[in-house]
This record gives structure tokens, C-alpha cells and sequence, in this order.
């Protein structure tokens, strides 16, 4: 290979990538917010013995799991002001579908650890006397939140990778400085090098987090 | 094998984990042929351990284990030589079944026939419902191990155990797993077994089995052979202080 | 406004040549992928400290950064690093592969860990060779524990096919895209394209639960 690397252009362009981060992560966290609270509303929905509620939000989640993220990105970006006749700041609208993408992923994970709490544990509360609702209150609830926070946090990191898609909308991430700088400097391996370490150095602490949590359940389950 | 020669002679067994949990400290057993050894004794003591040494499960620190006159179980400066082709002639049957999950009842039981030996699938075949027969479960011999009740998984792990035509059937703890009302259907294909002068080494919690089935019964404890005689001895008058007040202890719980 | 789905049908023919693409690419790494996720599963569970070294550094780093900045890593920094030219179609297989390794990998490793202990004890109490154990007891097994979650992870890479719109693969996506663009009618055609993907994806989330459901009930010992 006689390609010569120059990793001094991409150093010098620092103050863009930085720049796209501080939005990566603006769009992270703003995600997180809403899929974390949305979720579990749509996960409480989801399980409404009303056929009326359930199906449309079932409808609504699957929707958004069983299609590439990237569409649902486009098309917000195109069709959400047509039909609407709205336009909110392109970073608000990264932020609205990411949210909502996310939103649906959670609920399912908030889902499934509400129906993981053992029937034995609910039996437990009626013997010891608690109403439906402290039995939700403080059975279900503590141990349904416990248990969906490692599918969270990996939720969570994987809607920090999916944030890279705005870019294609032109919100300007750090996937989008990346791309622009790559252009400019003709610096392509050395700008797609650090873009995709700065995304590694956030994503994978996080994932070792999980992992220890998974490991710890597991260890204090057997 | 001459006359003489014992089925089993495990000489100065000695087996801990990582040099610092001694479980085995200096066993030396020696069983004949016609032996049926009941091993009991309290948690920890080895008997479990004992019998997947036999089995050649375990690494051992020192020591060897010979069957009708082979040594196959030897410790060598830290390694543990195990002679493969001896240890096929024994069988074990475990506490928590180990059925294969994806094969039927009688892949089970044709699996290592077919594999060890070489055997053809029809001929391995037609043993295994022989002996399916023989225990009663037939009927079971297409259905998968998560259809079974625990007695019938156990008994068909004894089966496929048996198709490999041990000359000595280890036990660990068959029955422990099994819920009250299936222990009986499991320990009547042992003891069937016994009847048939089939050589075995048993652990078991349960007394009234091992007073029933047992020619000799040793107690272990501590690592090391406390007590070992008759069953009629060593269960209803037992030497040494700590065998008494283990089986008192024992019996007074099933009581 | 009016929404007017007829001009839809009017592009189907080139919707559909972009689906079959979709399929095609997701097929192929579908078959590479898996290959080389089982491989890297061996590898990471090997006694060979550089095999498990190299095998984890590489699927944590692409479990850890976007497949946009793999793609257009792959895309625009190979042919620079091995001084070839790399088509759109090789460009999108190599990236595609490598992903569904990396997620299929974790998904191998997760049933070969699951074949227990006591598995292996059976195994050596029946004589069993270690060729035997691997190829009728541990790796029977160990697929059907994947299967469900290698189901979903071929999902999860049909969907990820998408991004290769991106690269100017003619996708699916793109021609949606394309489409879209040249009619002003993003409404109706990405409202199609979208219904496409679900309407395939769908029915395979749903088998991986019933799939789930006859697994456990099988293996379940």
C-alpha cells in the first residue's frame, strides 16, 4: 500500500467534528428523553385489555421496529412538513424521529420485563395483603424498571449510532462533519478513521456497562 | 482378568481444586466384582466427586484408579492420564438427567453406539427398544426428552447408559432431582439392575434405598473413608462417632 | 392536499428491481455473514489468546460505531487502502457481510455457551471422540439455540440494507428516493417503499417469537 497517511488534517479540523459531536449528542440525549418516557407510556398502552387502544399502538410499534430506521428518517424529514405544514428546526426533527423510533423499541423492552415479573411474586402480594395498584406500585414496577435497564442502555447507545443517519438530511452530526471534511481535505481515511473512533470511544464503555450488568444478574441468579 | 484381581482399586487418591479445597485426601478402595457400594456421607464430603473421578471426569492430584487389573485413571507430574478405551466400560447416569435435548428417546440412545462402536442404526436400533421395553417405556421411544417426567428422563438415561454394556454403572445422586412420587419407578430399574449382579458404585441421600440395594456401604466424610462394611453394619451399627451421628440425623429427617 | 397513490404503480417496475436488489444483497451477506460469524464465535471462545484477541476487537468495533461510518469507510477509504477498484455491489457486500458477522458472532457465542457442562460430562461418560461431541451433541444444539436470534438478526440486516442508498446503490431505498424526488411526491412513494420493508420484515418478527416458543419448548429439559 503506498498510500501515506496525514492524520494532521483531520487535527487541524477539529472545531467542526467537535461541533458535530456536541449535536450527536444533543440528538442522543434528546432521543433517549423521549423514548425512555414515550416507551413506557406505549408500553403500559400496549397492554390495555381494550382492543381499540392496543391495536393501534401495537400498529405504531411495530411499524417503527419492522422498518429501516433510515426511511422512517427521510420520510419524516419530507413528509412530516407536507402533511403538516410545519417545519421545525432540522436538529428538533432528528430529534422527534429518533425519539420516536427509539420510543418503540423501549416499549417493547418495557414490555417484556413487565410480563417477566413472575406470577409468584403478584401471588405473593395478594397473601400479603396489597391492592392492585400498590401491587403495581411496588412489585411490578420496581422489578420491571430493574430488569429492562440493561435492553435500555443498549437501546440507548444503538440510537447514538443511529443519529449518524441525519446526516443524510444534512443536520450537521458528527457523521456529517465527518463526510464534509473528508471532501474537503481529500482526507477521506483519515476523517472516517477518527469519526468512527469517536463513535467507538462512547458506544463501547457503554456496552462493557451492560455487560456487567448482564453478568452481575445473572451471578445474583443462580 | 484372573479371580483375584479386584473390578476396582483406587490407590492414595488424592483430588483438590486448585491445591487449596481438598476434596479427595488418600482413598483407597478396592471392590469386586460381585460389589454393589453404597457411598454415603455428608455434603462436601467427596462422594460426588469421587464418582466423576471414576468416570474420568475430573483431573486428580495424585494417586490411580484401576479396572480389572488396567490402571486407566493415573496422576503424572501434575497431569491426569486417562486410558479412554478402559473408561467405555463404564457407564454413569447423573443427577440432573443430561439427556441430549435435541435427539428423541432413542437417538439418545443410539447416539453413542453408532459413534463409539460403529454400531449400525438398525442394529443399535433394535437393542434400544429392547431395553426401552424392558423399562417400560416403549411407547416414549419417539417422544423428546422435554415430553418426559423426570423418572421417565431418568430412567431413559439409564437405558442409553446401558447400551454401551457396562461392566460397572456409576449413580450419582439419581434420584435427588426427582420429585417424591417418581423416586420409586427409578430405583425399582436399579434395582432391577442389582438383581441382574450388574457391579455398581451409588451416591444417594436416600437410606431406605441403600439399605435395600447395597452389598457394602462406605461412608465418606472429610475426604477420606470413615466407615465401610455390610450395609446391616454400617447403617444399624455403626463404629465411628461421626458415622452415628450422621445417620441418626439422616434417619431422623426421613422419619 | 391530495394524495394520489396511483403514481406508485406507475414506477412499480422500478420499485421492484430496487426490491430485488435489496433482497439479493441482503441474501448474499446473509450467507457470508453467517460463515463468518460462526467462525469469529469459535474464535472468541478458542483457548488461542491472539485468535480471541483480534475475533473481540473486531466485533466490539463493529458493534461500536454506526454502519453509515462502516459503509462509508468501506466505500471510499478500501479502494484507497488496497488500491482497487471496489464496485458499488462489492462495496455493499463487504460492509453488509462484516456487519451481520459481527451480530452473528455474538449470537453463536451466546448458544455455544449455552450448551452446558453437563452436556459435555454426558458426553465423555457415553465415549464419545471430541469430533463426535462437536458434530452430534454441541452443534445441533447450538443452532437451535441461534436459530430465533439469527432469524432476527437477518432482519435486522435487511433493514441495514437500506443505508446502501446511501453509497448510490440502487436499492430498494434509492430508487424510492429517486423516485420521490423526481415526482415531488415523497407522500405516496416513501409512504410505499416503507410499507414494502414492513410488509416483509414483519412476518419474519413474528415467526422469530413463534420460533422462540418452540425452541424453549424443545430444548427445555
Amino acid at each position: 500500500m503506498t498510500y501515506s497517511f496525514d492524520f494532521a488534517s483531520v487535527f487541524r479540523n477539529l472545531g467542526p467534528l467537535w461541533d458535530g459531536l456536541l449535536v450527536t449528542i444533543q440528538l442522543t440525549v434528546a432521543a433517549n428523553a423521549i423514548g425512555l418516557t414515550l416507551g413506557f407510556a406505549l408500553a403500559l398502552l400496549v397492554m390495555s385489555r381494550w382492543a381499540a387502544i392496543r391495536l393501534p399502538v401495537m400498529l405504531f410499534i411495530e411499524f417503527f421496529r419492522c422498518t429501516p430506521a433510515i426511511i422512517q428518517i427521510v420520510w419524516f424529514f419530507y413528509c412530516v412538513p407536507m402533511l403538516f405544514n410545519v417545519f421545525l428546526g432540522s436538529v428538533t426533527m432528528g430529534i422527534l424521529a429518533l425519539g420516536l423510533n427509539l420510543a418503540a423499541f423501549n416499549a417493547e423492552a418495557y414490555r417484556a420485563s413487565i410480563q417477566a415479573v413472575p406470577r409468584e411474586q403478584l401471588d405473593a402480594g395478594v397473601a400479603l395483603g396489597l391492592g392492585p395498584f400498590q401491587r403495581i406500585l411496588h412489585i411490578v414496577l420496581p422489578s420491571a424498571v430493574r430488569n429492562s435497564v440493561p435492553v435500555l442502555l443498549t437501546n440507548g447507545i444503538g440510537t447514538f449510532q443511529q443519529s449518524a443517519l441525519v446526516a443524510i438530511v444534512a443536520v450537521q452530526d458528527l457523521m456529517y462533519q465527518g463526510k464534509t471534511l473528508a471532501t474537503q481535505t481529500y482526507r477521506p481515511i483519515e476523517t472516517f478513521t477518527v469519526v468512527a473512533l469517536v463513535y467507538f470511544a462512547v458506544s463501547f464503555p457503554v456496552s462493557q456497562v451492560v455487560g456487567y450488568l448482564e453478568r452481575r444478574r445473572e451471578a445474583l441468579a443462580s | 482378568m484372573p479371580d483375584s484381581a479386584p473390578l476396582v482399586r483406587i490407590e492414595g487418591l488424592h483430588k483438590s481444586y486448585g491445591g487449596v479445597v481438598k476434596v479427595l485426601q488418600g482413598l483407597d478402595i478396592e471392590m469386586k466384582a460381585g460389589d454393589r457400594v453404597v457411598v454415603i456421607g455428608p455434603s462436601g464430603g467427596g462422594k460426588s466427586t469421587l464418582l466423576r473421578v471414576l468416570m474420568g471426569l475430573e483431573k486428580i492430584d495424585s494417586g490411580s484408579v484401576s479396572f480389572a487389573g488396567k490402571s486407566y485413571i493415573s496422576a503424572d507430574g501434575g497431569r491426569t492420564a486417562i486410558d479412554a478405551k478402559v473408561r467405555r466400560s463404564i457407564g454413569m447416569v447423573f443427577q440432573h438427567y443430561t439427556l441430549f435435548p435435541h435427539l428423541s428417546v432413542l437417538g439418545n440412545l443410539v447416539l453413542a453406539p453408532m459413534k463409539v462402536r460403529g454400531e449400525k442404526r438398525a442394529a443399535a436400533e433394535e437393542r434400544a427398544m429392547a431395553l426401552l421395553t424392558r423399562f417400560g417405556l416403549a411407547q416414549k421411544a419417539r417422544s423428546y426428552p422435554a415430553q418426559l417426567s423426570g423418572g421417565q428422563k431418568q430412567r431413559v438415561a439409564i437405558a442409553r447408559a446401558l447400551m454401551l454394556d457396562p461392566k460397572l454403572m456409576l449413580f450419582d445422586e439419581v434420584t435427588s432431582a426427582l420429585d417424591p412420587e417418581l423416586v420409586a419407578e427409578v430405583e425399582q430399574v436399579i434395582l432391577q439392575l442389582a438383581q441382574q449382579q450388574m457391579p455398581m458404585v451409588i451416591v444417594t441421600h436416600d437410606m431406605w434405598f441403600a439399605r435395600n440395594i447395597a452389598s457394602r456401604v462406605i461412608f465418606c466424610a472429610g475426604g477420606v473413608v470413615v466407615e465401610d462394611g455390610p450395609p446391616e453394619q454400617v447403617l444399624g451399627s455403626p463404629k465411628g462417632e461421626r458415622t452415628r451421628e450422621f445417620i441418626e440425623r439422616v434417619f431422623h429427617i426421613r422419619h | 392536499m391530495t394524495l394520489d397513490f396511483a403514481i406508485v404503480v406507475k414506477y412499480q417496475d422500478a420499485l421492484l428491481l430496487g426490491l430485488w436488489m435489496t433482497l439479493k444483497l441482503t441474501l448474499i451477506c446473509i450467507l457470508f455473514g453467517c460463515v463468518l460469524g460462526f467462525l469469529l464465535a469459535l474464535a472468541r471462545t478458542s483457548s488461542n489468546v491472539v485468535l480471541r484477541g483480534v475475533s473481540s476487537v473486531y466485533v466490539e468495533f463493529f458493534r461500536g460505531t454506526p454502519v453509515l461510518v462502516q459503509l462509508f469507510w468501506i466505500f471510499f477509504c478500501l479502494p484507497l487502502v488496497l488500491g482497487i477498484e471496489l464496485s458499488n455491489l462489492a462495496s455493499g457486500v463487504i460492509a453488509l457481510t462484516l456487519y451481520m458477522g459481527a451480530i452473528s458472532s455474538e449470537t453463536f457465542r451466546a448458544a455455544l455457551k449455552a450448551v452446558g457442562r453437563e452436556q459435555m460430562d454426558a458426553c465423555v461418560a457415553l465415549g464419545l471422540s471430541p469430533f463426535a461431541r462437536t458434530t452430534s451433541v454441541v452443534l445441533p444444539q447450538a443452532v437451535l439455540r441461534a436459530a430465533p436470534t439469527l432469524l432476527s438478526n437477518c432482519v435486522s440486516l435487511f433493514k441495514e440494507s437500506a443505508l446502501v442508498s446511501a453509497v448510490g446503490m440502487a436499492d430498494l431505498m434509492f430508487v424510492g428516493q429517486n423516485i420521490s424526488n423526481n415526482t415531488a411526491r415523497p407522500i405516496e412513494v416513501l409512504t410505499v417503499v416503507a410499507l414494502i420493508y414492513f410488509a416483509i420484515a414483519f412476518p419474519l418478527t413474528r415467526a422469530v417469537t413463534v420460533m422462540e416458543g418452540c425452541i424453549l419448548k424443545k430444548l427445555a429439559i
